[in-house]
């Protein structure tokens, strides 16, 4: 049968399954085991002015050193990655670390971009000196600027005109000399040449006038056929004389455009020589100087306005940069690094706002007559060009949340060039006039922000990630409490006191600070260094000291600043503990009760968390081994919860069931939840009240649960502490305490406890009780004030334990179970007997 | 005087816009439109289809050559008659429109004649007071206007463009010779400046000591005028070449002279308004 056991079967189960012996007694935390709190005298100092305030961060060395070693290594691929929880101040921390290295580091150069003369939808760049790229962009202004009174004053000029009209003079003398001789010639000849809608038409003519056909052909016929001749002879010489006319105005235009070059060239160079000359150490400026007087040369008509444009332009005067006749001999500085003697070093960037033009830079358009149109002047640069040559600071969050700003980022990296390209364009949907720019060689050192799940988020499913991200900077959320970190903590206080330019904190006031950063850190060993909250903190209590009119912030501003921001965010905890006072939310907190206790859960709620005491029970009744979790039925309990419950049936089993099959069946429920459950510290109350039920022994209701249990029974730790025991206790303290009330924690808990202050003083005179457990054991004691038991010689427990009740009545329900599977209906009996 | 023209309380005049078979040139339209607004006159557009072209037409070897010289076509007087109506047709719409916009009345009329005649006789028609404005560009044939001023006698001025033709805005400027004329020109040039331009008496004189007296006889005539600005220019008779570039200079939009003076001699020589014709950027109106 399935629960009979060998002999050497009971002992081998036995002898794993002992129960550890339970103290006689399991004394209550003394009040200064539930707070850590630092002696203001020990510090040192008066107020937080006599501190030298410290720059970066503490306790951080991992990162900064991680962070050091990426600024190092030149290498394209070692970008970083500075993990690290919101508000830890690490974005200041890389910034100040970046800063030291930067400085000494060389400055990159300037960047344009230039219109290219020979393809102007494919702009050029060049590459310039730091701190010249302005002056060229001004430096062109002013030669156009010089230009638009220059040139058409030389064009207007007497020399140019006398020349000019010397050309024209030339052609048109030559044209009309040659149609006038032949009129005259035609005159003589007495032919009329006469002007037709179309053309020219020639006639014999008598004193000026067109000679009638009917008396023309009343001459003689040899008269006529002369006249004919001649009009031949006529007729040829003008078609001639007419033929050449567009040859002779190709060579006139031609004439006039070498003396306008001619004339533009000495106003061009006059213009663009004192440029040249300061630009002379960088040949591509050269280079495109030369390019553009070619283009200004050839185009000096821009500047020769019309009368009427002249008059506009005096009633409007036109900025040059502004003028679209000029906007191709403009420069774009995409990047400006500062002058010649600043020694700037390397520039470094923080874009806050990482979308994809932010980050690569833009082609912007301007519409025009219900076109989009651009040029050259409109690319604008993104963090990337402002970073080139130094470093790029960009939170990673924002940037994997902005469409195609990763996928552009990584591609910029591996291509070490910045090409800026439409969004539009890769997605294909629009289609409209465009540039091409040329693409700027990139080297700089990405510094991605953010927190771990990201990092590992990345790690995980990016390919690219690892291999562009390669340094990563992980900085922790808190540091060891000691000595010297208190000092440490109490400096960066005066720092932050200072940037801010906030009263004075004295020793108590800071004493009271790293109190609560312990308190952030849920671990009164350990301080949390969210330096933001920290911050917070500190600003707060500069207002409540200001209120006090007090010049000196105090042990008080801090706990009022405190206080009311636990105030201001507590709504929901006061609605929660309003309704347990109102016995709306059923809640025993004196008496006993059989299969019910009170677990302790924490809810979460932005910054701010808070305990509240839920009723657990348990039912139980014969069955075939399963312990239902109803939280688990009804979807409502999460997995870590659902593997609590299940390790309950595994203790139950194993410490109570070895050799008889385990007939029972328990419900177990959180009482009054309406929301999800998750996590396993409720796993030790579910025990204990399975355990009274079985038992039939109440538990008391004065004392709440909160701790994880495993397979052999022990209490094991869990978070949120502080916050638990607190709910508890300001149910309790609305009640009224009675001094048996108190907490059950597990003892690898007690490090982390760091509680409020009004319930360490409820503490102190014994109105209140923290019990540290090891075991489930123990925990029974206190609860039901009955022995747990443990197991004698002979293999079973001692008869009134807590234990003894629950195997028998395990056993009872095995045997009921059997004799149920029999059919029998004498099992009252049976139980008699047993 | 052209200043009798409109005056509300005397008789309105006409201008009467002469088309040739050639191309009107469009600074000539703008220019006969201008004066009519001016003067709150009517446009009479006369297209000649000169009678001269018929006859050489009927001629069996008769040949029109194109403005290129690349072609030439045997010409017929249907093919005369075709030619000059579809130049009149489109002459007429041209000139149409910008009458429509500009406002003003306008009456077209085609008449086949010699060309002077066609216009002695609708002057004669409209009665006394018109402004002749020839379309064809005025190349500096002075022989052509001395006919045309003695042979149309109820014309009492004309209105020419030269090739180079290109604005009607701008300062009106009036060449004045003898102070006689300054009254008259004045009001004229008054009528046809436009807002935001002005008017440049331009002093014409051969010796600097006559100039100087002017200018002064002038100043004491129009009294203080912000509209008015008194240019000198000395020259030699028959150098209308020095006008020309003081013209060119002044930008003017409008040129107003006396025909038969130092700027615009009546000689029967054309050459000596060559380089006027050929300098001038604006219309220039000739009064008598």
């Amino acid at each position: 049968m399935f629960f009979r056991r060998t002999q050497r079967d009971k002992i081998a189960s036995h002898g794993d399954n002992k129960t550890a012996p339970v103290p006689d007694k399991v004394d209550s935390l003394a009040a200064f085991e539930l707070r850590r709190m630092v002696d203001p005298a020990s510090l040192g100092f008066k107020t937080t002015a006599d501190l030298e305030p410290i720059t970066g961060l503490i306790g951080q060395e991992r990162a900064l050193e991680a962070i050091e070693f990426g600024a190092n290594l030149k290498s394209h691929d070692f970008n970083m990655f500075v993990l690290g929880p919101a508000g830890s101040g690490k974005s200041t921390a890389v910034k100040s670390q970046l800063q030291r290295k930067a400085k000494e580091e060389q400055t990159p150069s300037d960047w344009v971009y230039i219109y290219n003369f020979e393809n102007p939808n494919q702009p050029k760049t060049l590459q310039l000196p730091h701190g010249r790229a302005k002056a060229l962009a001004k430096a062109m202004i002013g030669a156009i600027d010089e230009l638009r009174n220059v040139l058409p004053a030389l064009f207007e000029g007497e020399d140019y005109q006398v020349r000019r009209r010397a050309i024209d003079e030339e052609f048109r003398a030559g044209q009309e000399e040659a149609l006038e001789n032949l009129n005259k010639k035609a005159q003589v000849q007495n032919i009329a040449i006469l002007r037709t809608p179309t053309g020219f038409a020639m006639a014999p003519m008598h004193e000026g006038k067109v000679v009638k056909p009917e008396v023309f052909n009343a001459l003689p016929q040899d008269m006529k056929k002369e006249v004919e001749k001649k009009i031949e002879t006529l007729q040829k010489q003008l078609e001639s004389i007419l033929e050449r006319m567009p040859k002779s105005e190709k060579q006139r235009r031609a004439r006039l455009s070498e003396l306008n070059e001619e004339v533009a060239r000495i106003a061009v160079s006059a213009a663009f020589d004192d440029i040249a000359a300061s630009f002379a150490d960088a040949p591509q400026a050269i280079q495109y100087l030369e390019a553009a007087a070619h283009d200004l040369i050839r185009n000096v008509a821009l500047f020769l306005t019309t009368g009427e444009e002249e008059r506009a332009l005096v009633k409007q005067p036109v900025d040059t940069a502004r003028d679209a006749r000029f906007r191709r001999y403009m420069v774009n500085v995409m990047v400006s690094n500062g002058s010649d003697d600043a020694g700037a070093g390397a520039p470094i960037v923080e874009e806050l706002n990482p979308t994809y033009g932010n980050l690569i830079g833009r082609v912007e358009h301007i519409a025009q007559m219900g076109t989009l149109v651009t040029d050259f002047l409109l690319i604008k640069p993104g963090a990337l060009h402002r970073a080139n040559g130094g470093y790029l600071m960009v939170d990673a969050r924002k940037l994997l949340l902005s469409p195609f700003a990763w996928e552009a980022l990584k591609r910029t990296l591996k291509a070490r060039e910045i090409r800026i390209e439409q969004p539009s364009e890769m997605s294909g949907l629009m289609s409209m006039q465009t540039l091409d720019p040329a693409p700027i060689p990139l080297n700089v050192k990405v510094v991605l922000l953010g927190d771990r799940e990201l990092y590992y988020l990345l790690a995980t499913y990016d390919p690219d990630f690892a291999r562009l991200f390669k340094v990563q900077a992980d900085f922790d959320d808190s540091i060891s409490r000691s000595t010297e970190n208190d000092h440490h903590y109490a400096r960066v206080i005066a720092s932050i006191v200072k940037q801010h330019g906030l009263k004075p904190f004295d020793a108590p006031a800071v004493a009271r600070i790293i109190d609560e950063g312990a308190r952030l850190a849920s671990d009164r060993e350990k301080l949390s260094i969210e330096i933001g909250r920290i911050a917070d903190i500190v600003r707060e209590a500069n207002y409540w000291a200001g209120e006090a009119g007090r010049e000196i912030t105090t042990r008080d501003d801090v706990a009022r600043a405190v206080t009311e921001q636990i105030k201001r965010a507590a709504r929901l905890r006061d609605r929660a503990q309003e309704t347990i006072e109102r016995g709306i939310v059923l809640m025993d907190t004196t008496g006993a009760k059989t299969g019910q206790i009170n677990g302790l859960s924490v809810i979460q709620l932005g910054n701010f968390s808070f305990g509240r005491p839920s009723r657990i029970t348990a039912r139980v009744r014969m069955g075939s081994g399963r312990v239902t979790d109803i939280e688990r039925e009804v979807k409502l309990g999460g997995p870590l919860h659902s593997k609590g419950v299940m390790i309950l049936w595994g203790f139950l089993a194993g410490r109570y069931a070895l050799d008889v099959p385990l007939a029972l069946a328990a419900t177990l429920v959180f009482e009054q939840s309406y929301g999800g459950v998750d996590g396993d510290s409720a796993s030790s109350a579910e025990l204990y009240a399975l355990l009274s039920a079985l038992a039939e022994v109440p538990i008391k209701q004065s004392i709440a649960v909160t701790g994880s249990v495993n397979q052999r029974g022990e209490v094991q730790a869990i978070g949120g502490v502080n916050e638990k025991i607190e709910g508890f206790y300001d149910v309790c303290l609305a009640r009224g305490l009675t001094g048996d009330q108190g907490v059950l924690i597990p003892k690898s808990n007690v490090q982390h406890l760091m509680l409020r202050e009004d319930v360490v003083d409820a503490v102190t005179p014994g109105k209140f009780a923290i019990y540290p457990v090891e075991t489930i054991d123990v925990g029974i004691e206190i609860l039901t004030g009955m022995k747990a038991g443990i197991r004698g010689n002979d293999g079973r427990f001692a008869a009134g334990t807590i234990n003894r009740l629950v195997e028998d009545k395990l056993k009872w329900l095995a045997q009921r179970a059997h004799e149920f599977a029999k059919g029998s209906d004498n099992a009252e009996d049976r139980k008699t007997a047993s | 005087m052209i200043t009798h023209v409109a005056k509300a309380s005397e008789e309105r005049g006409r201008v009467v816009l002469h088309i040739g078979p050639g191309h009107p040139n469009p600074v000539a339209i703008e220019a006969a439109i201008r004066v009519a607004r001016a003067f709150e006159a009517g446009i009479e557009s006369v297209f000649v289809e000169d009678q001269q072209l018929f006859d050489l037409a009927c001629y069996p070897f008769a040949r029109e050559i194109s403005l290129t010289g690349h072609s030439s076509r045997v010409l017929s007087p249907e093919h005369v008659t075709r030619e000059l109506k579809f130049a009149a047709q489109a002459v007429r719409r041209k000139v149409e429109q910008l009458a429509r916009a500009a406002e003003i009345p306008l009456r077209s009329r085609v008449i086949r004649d010699e060309p002077l005649r066609a216009l002695a006789l609708v002057c004669a028609e409209c009665g006394p007071w018109n402004v002749v404005a020839l379309a064809d560009a005025f190349t500096g044939n002075a022989h052509t206007l001395r006919r045309l001023l003695n042979e149309v006698a109820d014309a009492t001025g004309v209105v020419v463009v030269g090739p180079k033709a290109r604005r009607t805005r701008g300062a009106v400027v009036v060449a004045l010779e003898e102070l006689e004329h300054l009254p008259a020109m004045l009001r004229t040039a008054e009528r046809l400046v436009g807002e935001g331009d002005e008017i440049v008496l331009l002093l014409i004189g051969t010796d600097e000591e006559g100039l100087h007296w002017m200018e002064g006889e002038v100043r004491l005539a129009i009294g203080a005028n912000d509209l008015v600005r008194i240019r000198q220019a000395e020259i030699a008779r028959g150098a209308a070449s020095v006008i020309a570039e003081a013209l060119r200079r002044l930008e003017a939009g409008f040129v107003i002279s006396h025909f038969g003076g130092l700027v615009v001699p009546d000689e029967p020589d054309g050459g000596t308004l060559k380089p006027l014709a050929a300098a001038l950027e604006c219309p220039l109106f000739l009064v008598r």
